[in-house]
């Protein structure tokens, strides 16, 4: 049978290791272990016992984290509204949408026969409104593009807009069942530009037609916004904006020089 | 519903502070349920508990020691009972169909007698050991000993005294200990003298400490 030490008790010695004590403790302990050989031996068993334990613990598994993630974000909105309301830009462009919400009502009361619910380009122009978070924030068409690519069932090719027209990023969606992409942009640092871009959904694209540059592109106005389509390589690209007719045309013609 | 109290702010910065402790988390989740699945959501509960209590976390106090109350009280109110009836079942069929191998490692120095064995022994036997604690030394022995939580951080997370921590600790780790022991006799890690001494020490360790607290 061992010997118990008669001057320190054991719970005091893994006190010491559990690192426990000041300075001042630490060297009375260390005093005492110099001469006391059962002490010691008892630290040391303590030591290996802590050094095994230290190597008992595992890492949660990658998928955690992730998960956890969503479950934050789905407690906490990203909210627009929120931001919103701590920004003074944001306050304005509240104060434009709740303006052109406005615009559209009184719009459709002067028009009964305005199109509603579920036409291609409504269904696009809701995209715009709703102003979802981006999945990939991107400000270079070249890093979005390549985004989409793996994304996508089919190719796009994004337009380079005029200088002043800001890329904020991407997101996925679908319009009438099919998949598609929402580019936003900002323009002047208010204004708001969405790009749908949906796989060939439509033979008819819109009421007017108009020819820029070698190609043909349809303006439809709904709620309020201006929507210009054009197809390309069986794949419909929507502009919608608030911008007028003449600007939101210089706009893609300003991408068929680049 | 918009929920102003969570705002996107609010998320990154709780983000920001918690995830660190994310493995430190599951892992004490994982020995506190003992399968990977409720620890999962043990460790998911603790997290949304976090945040929807974080206005009442004081910044710049300890997060990892805040996160491991809200985790032993969510274990303690929700999981114990769960994962109990399940225990039953599992630590049968893991009794029985455990193969197991030895490593022998080279004795390196004969300066480090057989006593100090136990970092010779497989992270499995540790972590068996661990399971078969009974859950109040179990508690303890994990913030201390897996996380390194200093006494009082415990005594914390616990809601109880610091004296109750340390004597907990102690019949903690002897319980531990005895166990680690008998494995190590399995493997050949410990011989037949130096098992009997020390089981005798942790033996006695124990009749004192019972006569201590009669006293």
């Amino acid at each position: 049978m061992r010997q118990q030490c008669q001057q320190l008790e054991e719970t005091f010695l893994h006190a010491y290791v559990d690192g426990e004590f000041g300075a001042e403790e630490t060297a009375e302990v260390q005093a005492h272990l110099s001469d006391c050989a059962i002490c010691t031996h008892a630290v040391r068993i303590h030591e290996s016992y802590k050094a095994a334990m230290s190597r008992a613990s595992h890492l949660a598994p990658q998928s955690l984290q992730g998960a956890l993630k969503l479950k934050l974000a789905e407690e906490a909105p990203d909210s627009r509204w929120t931001t919103a309301f701590r920004d003074p830009r944001g306050i304005a462009l509240t104060a434009a949408c709740v303006g052109a919400a406005a615009w559209f009502l009184a719009g459709g009361m002067t028009h009964p026969l305005l199109p509603r619910g579920d036409s291609l380009i409504d269904a696009q122009v809701s995209l715009h409104t709703h102003a979802l978070p981006v999945d990939f924030a991107a400000s270079d068409v070249g890093s979005a593009q390549q985004w989409l690519s793996s994304k996508l069932d089919f190719g796009v090719r994004l337009p380079h807009f005029a200088p002043g027209t800001q890329l904020q990023g991407v997101r996925l969606s679908n319009v009438h069942a099919r998949q598609a992409a929402i580019v936003t942009y900002a323009m002047g640092g208010m204004r708001r530009v969405s790009l749908v871009i949906a796989d060939d959904p439509e033979p008819q694209l819109g009421e007017r037609a108009r020819q820029i540059a070698d190609r043909e592109v349809f303006i439809t106005r709904s709620r309020g916004f201006n929507v210009v389509s054009w197809r390309s390589d069986e794949v419909v690209y929507s502009l919608i904006s608030d911008l007028d007719e003449r600007d939101v045309l210089a706009l893609v013609q300003s991408a068929e020089q680049h | 519903m918009l929920d102003f109290k969570h705002t996107e702010r609010s998320r990154r910065e709780f983000e920001s502070l918690s995830l660190d402790h994310l493995d430190a988390l599951y892992s004490a989740g994982l020995r506190l349920t003992k399968n990977e699945r409720d620890a999962e959501d043990l460790v998911q509960d603790t997290f949304l508990r976090a945040f929807r209590f974080f206005d009442k976390f004081e910044r710049g106090t300890n997060m990892k020691a805040w996160l491991f109350k809200i985790l032993t009280n969510t274990f303690i109110n929700k999981y114990r009972r769960r994962v109990k009836e399940r225990t039953v079942v599992e630590g049968a069929a893991r009794e029985a169909g455990n193969e197991r191998f030895v490593t022998h490692e080279p004795t390196e120095s004969s300066a480090d007698p057989e006593q100090y064995f136990f970092d010779k022994l497989l992270s499995d036997d540790v972590i068996r050991s661990i399971d078969h604690l009974p859950i109040d030394f179990r508690l303890v022995v994990i913030l201390a000993d897996l996380q390194e939580f200093s006494y009082k951080e415990i005594a914390e997370i616990l809601d109880c005294p610091v004296g109750t921590v340390m004597s907990r600790l102690y019949r903690g780790r002897k319980l531990l200990q005895r166990n680690l022991l008998g494995y190590a006799v399995e493997q050949g890690v410990v011989h037949g003298k130096v098992a009997m001494e020390l089981a005798a020490e942790s033996e006695e360790a124990e009749v004192i400490e019972l006569n201590k607290r009669r006293a």
